[in-house]
């Protein structure tokens, strides 16, 4: 469960229906018409099924039993039994196409918005969290699900079974059925009144449930401040009145309650009583039978329960028109990052990339890159350095195309980066980023991703020309074994190689990544490097570097500062201008100099 | 999940029997209630059966509005009676949901942050939420259904019996069928519906792995596979829920055709009866009307069955959390009570966490009203040592004394109150601004507000923010920067007049120049108190009476900022390579 994102975020309920969303949703609907209408056959032949129960009865009492005949009474009660398991078909039939078909549009729906949130740019999820997405894939979904399993068709099904019955009564005797009716305003008055007293309350129980929670969640969460200024009482106070507030609304609810169910008990009884008694002078005058009382006194038993249900639809409407809402919302979001309508193709790939005055801001005019110029020549290593804040991370996402720029240009082999189709684009870049992301899993299928057509034995051979494959001597289940805790149980080093592993299996004809600054053993830097010069050999490559010697192999050092590019060339070059680069090799690189040169003499 | 000093078994219903033996006038008065409600209700099918002889006997009409009215009469005093019955069951259930939750709570508060190390917030906010409902509902509904269901049996039967004792026997006989069923259903459902749980958290799982490692699948083009791959797994839901949806299909109509089948039997023997002459034809309606109020009694049987096998699994849940006793407390009736003069002194102190050595040996005496600034990697071990001046984590004995006093012999009221800490990360509660700075101390005039606040160079924010000291942070208000947060934090800690202050790297998000606007204020305002000030620039430490370099735990380096450069060691490192940055900064 995703919790972190707060007890209050989205506990608001909106209006119960929305024409413009209904018939939006209702769309989902189309592709299985024929289902519906099977769906409300099996319901309307359920419902006339059991109200002719109460024909049967009728007949039973009236023709056999009150006059006394035994002959034929056997088929009647047959027949009756024959109606119940006709009944029990339908209803059965009803309930799975019903669900049947909430699981279909619920898949339909889920499919659909996590197709649209493979499409969307990066920029949503930068603004979006994780969990608040999440909650649109699973739960937002879950509710619709439950307004298109029990409630479109049901609510359908309740209205029929209401009519029949009415019909019913009135054939029977129209002026005991107006009598029945008599009760109903007052059912109905009762019903709505509890209805809206008690979705008074319970909003307020929520709203109470939910400050509550968050008060919970909030001061757990900063108990160690709770406790270290001794606050332990007063916050109890505090959340002793929140606590009590719940409490006042819970015994409203309850008093609600205790009340209603007792008078819907008495409303019954009264119209029962009204039946027998206005009964009992038409049967004096012989124009009601035994059976008919009967059958009246059934038939007014299944009045009450569609009206209760349909009350009950309301919260179900109400819930899924909410999260409808959420659900467009996150559907009706363009993303920003699209191919042109004609796109340009690389024919021969070579890897020059050229960047010509570039600006780049993620929000309007805080500049992030500033007039950014230098041209990369295929299979040159370049790397980049500058302090924190200097824009190094953003120039690979453009180049990316995880973000557009807004100024200036970037050219592949003198093809403009936007006219590229995005997956063409990447086809031909591999991205190594700082925070390793490892998928639940195998190790092959956190190499490989998803793409089957890397096999076991390409696999393999990266993860041997990473070095890590001295690791798999000791698991009994090699690739296939097991990365638990999404590599949590992986050291750092561990996790990089395997990060360059995943980039070299896809074999990219630029290589774009961003070294980690976390500091590793010995032995693991040593492989590092090695894996390193194995993935950067023979190809056009861009990295964030942080090692000394990542720098001294470059064939070209770019300095970034305040988003401007401020010194480019090679390490000689550089250091002899004296200005940012070498400050930062006095601040950063030196000391890694000055180990190796003692790793050296050790060695040596 | 890893809770490691808990009691192996806690009794199970300790605390909820403390509860309820407060609430025994309800449970009482709540039987009565059951008892009468159901009882005069179920005489109403027997009046049906009056009526019904009455009119067949032709008897006036006189007759038949005396029971009529006889009936609702019943009605409503049994109304009346069940009534009384939610106004006290249920009732009862949310006062103890109150208390258990209070209790809860308020326990929560006194544990150590090492058991909030072990349990997520998600898992804590769990037994508050689920686990408490759940027990709520065994105790509440649950009793309540149970004893409906008792009375309603017993009273039902006995007039069925008095009324036929042979069409008891044969319309019980299919009833019989019903618990079996229901459990036997129940218990299917519940499998099929663990087994959709699951999966539902695999698909969750799924999808929010994919959402969290976008940036991998955007890079390496895999969002067709991913929707494939996600689409398997909702076709496996969707087979799943058909699973139950055959199942859903099947229980509920076999319920109601197992209800009709009670009706047509009474129909047929009843009918068989009246052809005879055996019985009349009242006591067939009669008897239709017991079996549908006993329907859902009977049925009842297997839902109190779950609302109990989840209320106690709720209640244990609870119960681990309830008997998890703080590891940090006052051990004695009499603790030290005193105002502190800030001296601290650890003698050779040694600290480790879930069996990690974290510091070996530290030896250091204070003077009050000293500033120590502590450097150090990251993992040193600075955090830890500034957390145990409080007592956030247990220290042994004669390692650590503040004014001379071992500090496991200070009241922790009395040692926490006069110590202000301002933490790494700064928490603020979504409460006015004001309050945050006031945290220590509720009631502190406005003045002293104002006057931390300038101190910690807020005065200024403060103003443009739209409500000044009553604007709301948080989720529920404007959010504020890292800085401004640090800064808050910094105020709030000295609010209360600290003897010692710890400003655990408070100031890593604020900007240099505000920095220094801070340090060049709090001079004056940590005078006079022993002052401890981790930080990662070595601009904060730089005048403190002593500095120490922490490293594995172990004190490397120390003295004040010209010994350190002057030995040339990590400081002066540190140094250094600070002033470069500041430098490249500049250009």
């Amino acid at each position: 469960m995703s919790a972190q994102n707060g007890f209050h975020e989205e506990e608001a309920l909106g209006k119960a229906y929305d024409a413009r969303l209904m018939k939006r949703l209702l769309k989902y609907l189309r592709p299985y018409r024929a289902w519906v209408i099977a769906a409300v056959l099996f319901l309307l032949v359920g419902s006339l099924a059991q109200i002719s129960l109460a024909f049967i009865t009728q007949h039973a009492i009236d023709d056999y039993i009150t006059t006394k005949t035994a002959d034929g009474f056997l088929l009647v009660i047959l027949l009756y039994f024959g109606v119940m398991a006709l009944a029990l078909l339908a209803s059965y039939g009803e309930t799975y196409v019903t669900m049947w078909l909430g699981q279909k549009v619920q898949y339909d729906i889920r499919m659909e918005i996590f197709r649209h949130l493979q499409r969307l740019h990066l920029g949503y999820f930068d603004k979006n969290p994780v969990g608040r997405l999440l909650t649109r894939v699973t739960n937002d979904v879950n509710v619709l699900n439950e307004l298109f399993s029990s409630g479109v068709v049901t609510m359908i099904g309740d209205i029929f079974t209401l009519l029949f019955i009415v019909c019913a009564l009135l054939y029977y005797n129209w002026e005991l059925a107006l009598i029945t009716f008599l009760v109903l305003p007052l059912l109905v008055g009762a019903t709505a009144i509890f209805r809206t007293r008690v979705r008074d309350v319970y909003r307020k129980v929520r709203t109470a449930l939910a400050r509550l929670n968050s008060f919970v969640q909030e001061h757990i969460t900063g108990v160690k401040i709770v406790q270290l200024f001794t606050q332990e009482e007063r916050i109890n106070r505090k959340f002793d009145s929140i606590n009590k507030e719940l409490q006042t609304h819970h015994f409203r609810s309850v008093l609600y309650y205790a009340v209603f169910y007792p008078v819907v008990e008495i409303i019954g009884s009264l119209s029962l009583g009204l039946l027998l008694y206005y009964g009992g002078f038409r049967l004096h005058d012989g124009s009601l039978s035994f059976g008919e009382l009967v059958a009246f006194i059934h038939l007014v038993q299944r009045f009450y329960r569609p009206i209760a249900d349909l009350a009950e639809k309301y919260n179900i409407l109400q819930s899924s028109m909410a999260s409808s809402e959420r659900i467009f919302a996150l559907l009706d979001t363009q993303p920003a990052i699209i191919d042109v309508a004609e796109p340009k193709h690389i024919d021969r790939f070579q890897g020059r990339i050229e960047l010509s005055n570039v600006w780049f801001a993620y929000n309007d005019q805080e500049w992030v890159l500033k007039d950014v110029s230098f041209t990369v020549e295929p299979r040159q290593k370049i790397a980049v350095v500058g302090a924190t804040g200097a824009g190094k991370t953003s120039l690979i996402s453009l180049l990316y195309r995880f973000y557009d720029y807004q100024k200036g240009s970037i050219k592949i082999d003198g093809v403009e980066l936007k006219d590229i189709p995005a997956k063409e684009l990447r086809s031909h870049l591999a991205l190594v980023l700082q925070d390793v992301f490892l998928f639940s899993g195998d190790y092959a299928g956190n190499i490989r991703l998803r793409d089957q057509s890397i096999s076991d034995e390409k696999v393999r051979e990266a993860l041997e020309r990473v070095g890590f494959g001295r690791f798999f001597d000791s698991m009994p289940d090699g690739l296939k074994t097991e990365i638990r805790e999404r590599g949590a149980t992986l050291s750092t080093g561990q996790k990089q190689l395997l990060s360059f592993a995943r980039a070299l299996a896809f074999d990219p004809d630029v290589l774009i990544l961003d070294e980690a600054t976390s500091s590793v053993d010995t032995e693991t830097e040593r492989l590092i490097q090695k894996a390193l010069d194995e993935l950067l050999k023979d190809r056009t490559s861009i990295v964030i570097a942080h090692r000394l010697s990542t720098i001294e192999k470059a064939d070209k050092i770019i300095v970034l500062h305040h988003g401007q590019l401020r010194e480019i060339g090679d390490h000689a070059e550089l250091m002899k201008q004296r200005g940012i680069y070498y400050k930062l090799y006095q601040m950063q690189y030196k000391k890694q100099a000055s180990q190796k040169e003692i790793r050296a003499n050790i060695a040596g | 999940m890893p809770e490691a000093q808990i009691d192996p078994k806690p009794p199970r219903f300790a605390v909820l029997a403390k509860y309820l033996k407060g609430y025994k006038g309800y449970l009482i008065f709540g039987g009565v209630a059951v008892l009468f409600a159901n009882g005069l209700l179920l005489i109403n099918p027997y009046l049906l059966k009056l009526i019904f002889d009455a009119l067949e006997q032709g008897k006036p009409q006189s007759q038949v509005l005396y029971y009529v009215l006889l009936m609702l009469g019943l009605s409503i005093v049994a109304g009346l009676f069940r009534f009384f019955m939610r106004r006290t069951i249920i009732w009862m259930s949310r006062k103890l949901e109150y208390d258990l939750r209070s209790e809860l709570f308020e326990h929560l508060l006194t544990l150590s942050p090492s058991f909030y190390d072990r349990n997520r917030t998600g898992d804590i906010m769990a037994r508050m939420t689920n686990d408490l409902e759940a027990v709520r509902m065994m105790i509440g509904p649950g009793i309540m259904q149970i004893s409906n269901s008792i009375v309603t049996i017993a009273v039902a039967l006995s007039f069925m019996i008095i009324l036929s004792p042979k069409l008891t026997l044969y319309s019980l006989l299919p009833a019989l069928v019903l618990p079996f069923l229901v459990n036997k259903l129940g218990n299917l459902v519940h499998k099929k519906y663990s087994k959709i749980q699951e999966h539902f958290s695999v698909l969750t799982a799924a999808a929010q792995e994919n959402l969290a490692g976008i940036r991998v699948v955007k890079a390496y083009r895999q969002e067709p596979q991913e929707i494939e791959h996600f689409g398997q797994i909702s076709q496996t839901y969707v087979k799943l829920n058909m699973d139950m949806a055959k199942l859903y299909g099947v229980m509920f109509p076999l319920l109601i055709f197992v209800a009709s089948m009670l009706n047509l039997v009474v129909l047929y023997f009843g009918g068989m009866d009246v052809i005879q002459g055996d019985i009349p034809l009242g006591t067939i309606v009669a008897f239709f009307s017991y079996l549908t109020i006993l329907f859902w009694p009977i049925m009842a049987g297997g839902w109190v069955v779950s609302l109990y096998q989840r209320g106690t699994a709720s209640l244990d849940r609870i119960n681990s959390v309830l008997f998890t006793p703080s590891i940090v407390k006052n051990d004695r009736a009499k603790m030290h009570i005193a105002e502190m003069k800030g001296e601290i002194e650890f003698r050779n102190l040694i600290f480790a966490y879930d069996g990690q050595p974290i510091l070996n040996g530290i030896s250091l005496r204070i003077p009050a009203g000293k500033t120590v600034g502590v450097v150090g990697p990251v993992g040193s071990g600075k955090t830890t040592l500034v957390s145990l001046l409080p007592r956030l984590y247990p220290v042994t004995r004669g390692m650590l004394f503040v004014d001379d006093v071992d500090i496991n012999d200070w009241d922790l009221g009395s040692l926490r109150g006069q110590i202000g800490f301002a933490t790494q990360e700064p928490f603020l509660f979504s409460d006015s601004l004001r309050d945050n700075l006031r945290f220590g101390e509720a009631d502190a005039s406005e003045e002293r507000v104002r006057a931390v606040a300038n101190v910690a160079a807020l005065s200024k924010d403060i103003e443009q923010f739209p409500n000044a000291f009553d604007t709301v942070v948080g989720e529920r208000g404007i959010t504020l920067s890292g800085g401004q947060k640090q800064r808050t934090a910094i105020g709030r800690a000295l609010l209360p007049d600290p003897a010692i202050v710890v400003l655990d790297d408070a100031t890593s998000a604020v900007d240099t120049e505000t920095e220094d606007q801070i340090n060049e204020r709090m001079h004056a305002a940590l005078k006079h108190r022993t002052t401890f000030i981790i930080s990662h620039r070595v601009s904060s430490v730089k005048e403190a009476d002593l500095i120490i370099y922490l490293e594995d735990g172990k004190i490397v380096e120390q003295g004040d900022h010209h010994q350190l450069i002057a030995l040339d060691g990590n400081y002066a490192e540190l140094y250094r390579s600070q002033l470069l940055a500041e430098e490249i900064e500049k250009l």
